[in-house]
């Protein structure tokens, strides 16, 4: 197998055209390639959720998927979230609001999953997104507060 | 005198939202692994296989032929160059213990690092280290304190006899007489696994070469930055002056990133060496088996009390499975007599006896981790609690309202000689069994009961030690008495304030909470004040973030400084408004006569200052610009009761928490979401401790659970929605602010242990061991055989 190979995709709808190393991992290639270290590793394979990434509109773990599978993919990472005047997405703007992060390093993670949550039940109740986030772990939260920041966000849509 | 009446709102007690939270929440934050220098290598460690080994030879000839390695650095090389970590001075060491940074001739633990491989990129480091080999003459491993005190024992350390790394005992009373005589003695053993902090983020560090004008600047993942510098300094043997110690964005601390390790302390030493920057980040598993463990308790507890439930004296036995090395800084003796000596917690006990030893053993050094020792010294004695009414025949509410110190008795010295004062013990207990509906919890409990299911309800209540000043020692046994931190309040030229401390955030939002202070204080708009707790450079000396200390010190030294800087403020505003200095006060950034009718702002009076002081006399300018030092002396402490109610499926043995309902005296709340945060992100470690937590290892001193898969921490599943409620009062230090970070981890194991023993109890069974696994459950229900 080459080492190297050739990959085009879109992160945070600008195109790249990078040559990688067959090993290196998606995560790696957005953090030291792209520069985007918005994205955490927590785990390194793929319990914590700190490095969930949307990848063709599905969360997915960077940390277990190659730079090369991504080939041709569109993602979106943390950087992504903001619109183009500078505006956080709701989700950021209510994480703060609700004092939804501490230490902050699984965060990234976390909207990316509750963004992708809301997308696809716009009024989940609480059990539903507390089963929605399970799989990102947080340390210092206890979670209930990222809880309300999500159901805060389900609720803004209604208005 | 605080002048904040004059202020149009108070900070202290507003939610204000933290600035400091934007860049983390828009994927600006800048963690250590964020950092590079140009020129950067990268560090890989090689671990020991082997808990306990002579290492034969070493051989990284193929390593070093490596393309891309730089540098193979061993334990030899370094003998002589650097100073090892010798065991902190501690009143009752049992022994030294010296850890090499990099092992030489033994390695004592799965995880030691023994090589230091220094390449261009993270990956060529891994790649080399499967290349060094290592001839290892394996020993027999040390994994049971009960069999690694015995006589004839493998020895850790050839200078610990026994392996007593800590040995105490102590007597306050006649506990024999009290016990002989008491109406009634209940006796049972409890035992806690070891467990993990568990940051989210790993340790590691950048060590620069020659950056700016310091001859070694580190960048490093954790909680005391002028700490680092003074160990640094001594063991380097430089001067603390040419190292600079910055602490970026770190996520999650917990007491883990409060020691020193051998780690970044080689990664100093390589970036002074080879003159270029290196970087090191742990990955999972070596955070799993390099970063230190906490708990492992075995304590066996016995109390004496009267007819009525009174307790009159307890007696413990305690064994701490410390690990390898004597952790350096805090030493052995953290968890060995912090769980002995707080023991009596929020009760009156005027008697008290302990035995307690922190015995090395093959793993992994054990270190500080939130609320060190407290858990499980609560956790045994509310059980304890528990059995004795139950013989009684008393409500667990009754026996505890009998016997928490009441503010009536308060100041009250305690059997361990430490000073209750200003603190609502029994208002949480009895809040939280007002809002918790008690009586109906019991009434409903009888009900599941009657109908087959299997519920528990847990009370549980305890006394957090928090601030501690300088007369009071965080690391029992040692000199340490890191009571005395300062922060400097700086004006700038365009009138906006800065604090300074060395205060650094795992997300405490300390700074937030600093500039609510100083804005009440200085009656400066909060938008105009700003705060910088990270770096040695900028930041005046202080010990940093640990034992719920922070908010007490940096508030402290902010309030004092504040009291200076407004002095100065007020004394140049009326030489240049022509007023007398009484007349003046500061209300929105703006100094003006009570009667509004002149005023100066912030802004322009520093601008005079700085640019145009001509006709301002020099006594008067003296810069505005003031550092204040804050020692509260003794502790304040905090504390709480919780009422939980568990659920236990007699089939699977699954515990699910179906309420929880915590009460908390912090003091004087400062910023009351932060503070929610703290509490409800406490509990939710203390049921992970309680349910889930456990680092496992075989016989032979092989570490069993060293990924996330293996070592569960609670989800959002596990979970419940904690409902929080205040019974505070403010203590003696300096704006009545008491600490809130570790209180709230103790109440959640003991209120979650008493009520799933209170649920097995319903059917004759008992548990006596924590982490209750399902497995562990069934065993106290006798469902599966052996003991619980």
């Amino acid at each position: 197998m080459a080492r190297e190979q050739q990959i085009k995709l879109t992160v945070n709808g600008r195109s790249y055209e990078k040559t990688v190393p067959a090993r290196l991992s998606l995560a790696d290639f957005l953090r030291d390639h792209l520069h985007l270290t918005g994205t955490h590793l927590g785990c390194e394979h793929g319990v914590c959720g700190a490095c969930t990434i949307s990848m063709n509109g599905r969360s997915a773990r960077s940390c277990l998927a190659l730079a090369v599978q991504a080939d041709g993919a569109e993602i979106v990472t943390i950087e992504g979230l903001r619109a183009e005047d500078g505006t956080r997405h709701p989700m950021q703007q209510l994480f703060l609001e609700n004092f939804a992060l501490q230490c902050g390093y699984c965060t990234p993670g976390f909207l990316i999953t509750a963004i992708e949550l809301l997308r696809d039940n716009p009024k989940p109740t609480e059990h539903e997104v507390r089963e929605a986030i399970s799989g990102n772990l947080c340390r210092c939260s206890g979670y209930q507060a990222i809880v309300d920041a999500i159901l805060a966000a389900s609720r803004l849509e209604l208005a | 005198m605080s002048d904040a009446r004059f202020v149009n709102q108070r900070m202290v007690g507003s939610s204000v939202i933290p600035d400091e939270a934007i860049p983390l929440v828009e994927g600006d934050g800048r963690f250590l692994n964020d950092i590079k220098l140009p020129g950067m290598y990268h560090v890989a460690f090689l671990r020991s296989q082997h808990a306990h080994a002579r290492l034969i030879a070493v051989d990284a000839s193929e390593a070093r032929k490596l393309p891309g390695v730089i540098k193979v650095l061993t334990g030899q090389e370094l003998l002589g160059k650097v100073d090892p970590f010798r065991s902190m001075p501690n009143r009752f060491s049992g022994g030294e213990s010296i850890q090499h940074w990099l092992a030489v001739d033994k390695v004592r633990f799965c995880g030691e690092a023994i090589c230091a491989v220094v390449a261009e990129d993270r990956a060529t480091a891994e790649d080399a280290v499967d290349l060094i080999k290592v001839d290892y003459d394996p020993l027999p491993a040390v994994t049971d304190p009960r069999l690694g005190e015995l006589d004839g024992a493998p020895l850790v350390h050839e200078a610990c006899a026994n392996n007593y790394l800590i040995k105490r005992e102590y007597e306050r009373g006649n506990v024999d007489e009290i016990f002989r005589d008491a109406h009634t003695v209940v006796k049972r053993k409890f035992k806690i696994g070891r467990k993990q902090a568990l940051c989210l983020e790993g340790r590691g560090c950048v060590a620069g070469y020659r950056e700016n004008t310091f001859t070694l600047t580190v960048w490093m993942s954790h909680q005391l930055p002028y700490v680092v510098r003074h160990y640094l300094a001594k063991h380097l043997r430089m001067a603390e002056t040419d190292v600079r110690v910055i602490i970026p964005h770190t996520g999650g601390g917990f007491g883990q990133k409060a020691s020193i390790y051998p780690e970044e302390f080689v990664c100093a030493h390589l970036a002074l060496t080879l003159r270029r920057p290196v970087k090191w980040v742990e990955d999972r598993i070596e955070n799993m088996v390099a970063s230190t463990h906490a708990r492992d308790q075995t304590i066996e507890l016995e109390l004496a009390a009267d007819k009525d439930g009174h307790i009159l004296a307890i007696s413990s036995d305690i064994w701490v499975d410390v690990g390898a090395y004597s952790t350096y800084l805090w030493s052995a003796g953290m968890e060995p007599l912090q769980t002995a000596g707080l023991m009596p917690g929020p009760y009156r006990i005027g008697a008290m006896r302990y035995r307690t030893r922190g015995v090395a053993t093959n793993k992994t050094p054990v270190g500080p981790y939130r609320a060190v020792g407290r858990p499980s010294a609560s956790a045994s004695l509310e059980l304890l609690i528990d059995e004795m009414a139950r013989k009684l025949k008393l409500d667990p509410v009754e026996v505890r309202l009998r016997n928490l110190i009441s503010e009536e008795a308060m100041p009250y010295r305690s059997a361990n000689n430490l000073v209750h004062d200003n603190v609502n013990y029994i208002p949480c207990l009895k809040l939280s069994v007002l809002k918790s509906d008690y009586d109906r919890q019991r009434a409903e409990q009888r009900e599941a009961l009657a109908s087959g299911k299997l519920r528990g309800i847990g009370v549980a209540c305890f006394a957090e030690l928090t601030g501690l000043g300088t007369s009071t020692a965080v690391g029992p046994g040692t000199l340490l008495q890191p009571g005395r931190d300062a922060a400097t309040l700086r004006l700038e030229t365009s009138g906006v304030l800065t604090i300074a401390a060395a205060l650094p955030s795992q997300g405490q939002r300390i700074m937030t909470a600093m500039r609510q202070v100083a804005s009440d204080e200085l009656g400066i708009k909060l938008e105009d004040i700003t705060s910088i707790t990270n770096d040695t450079a900028t930041a005046p000396y202080g010990f940093g973030t640990f034992a719920s200390r922070t908010a007490v010190f940096g508030s402290g030294a902010v309030i004092m400084a504040a009291r200076e800087l407004r002095k100065r403020l007020l004394a140049m505003a009326a030489f240049l408004l022509k007023v007398p200095v009484e007349d003046l006060t500061i209300v929105n950034s703006v100094i003006q006569t009570v009667d509004r009718s002149r005023s100066i702002s912030l802004r322009d009076m520093a601008e005079k200052s700085y640019f145009s002081a001509k006709d301002i006399p020099q006594e008067l300018n003296q810069g505005f610009e003031v550092t204040s030092f804050y020692d509260p002396k003794f502790g304040s402490f905090a504390a709480g009761a919780h009422v939980v109610v568990v659920d236990v499926d007699p089939k699977t043995g699954h515990v699910e928490i179906v309420r929880y309902v915590a009460t908390e005296d912090v003091g004087t709340v400062i910023n009351p979401a932060v503070v929610e945060g703290q509490i409800v992100g406490g509990i939710a470690q203390g049921i992970g401790e309680a349910l889930l937590e456990e680092l496992v290892y075989d016989d032979a001193g092989q570490p069993r659970t060293v990924t996330l898969a293996d070592y569960l921490i609670p989800s959002a599943l596990e979970i419940p929605r904690i409902e929080l409620h205040h019974a505070n009062t403010p203590s003696a230090a300096l704006g009545g602010f008491k600490g809130c970070g570790e209180g709230s981890i103790i109440g959640a194991l003991g209120a979650v242990a008493c009520a799933i023993s209170d649920a097995l109890s319903r059917k004759g069974g008992d548990i006596h061991s924590f982490p209750a696994t399902p497995e562990r459950v069934l065993k106290g229900l006798g469902v599966l055989p052996g003991d619980a």
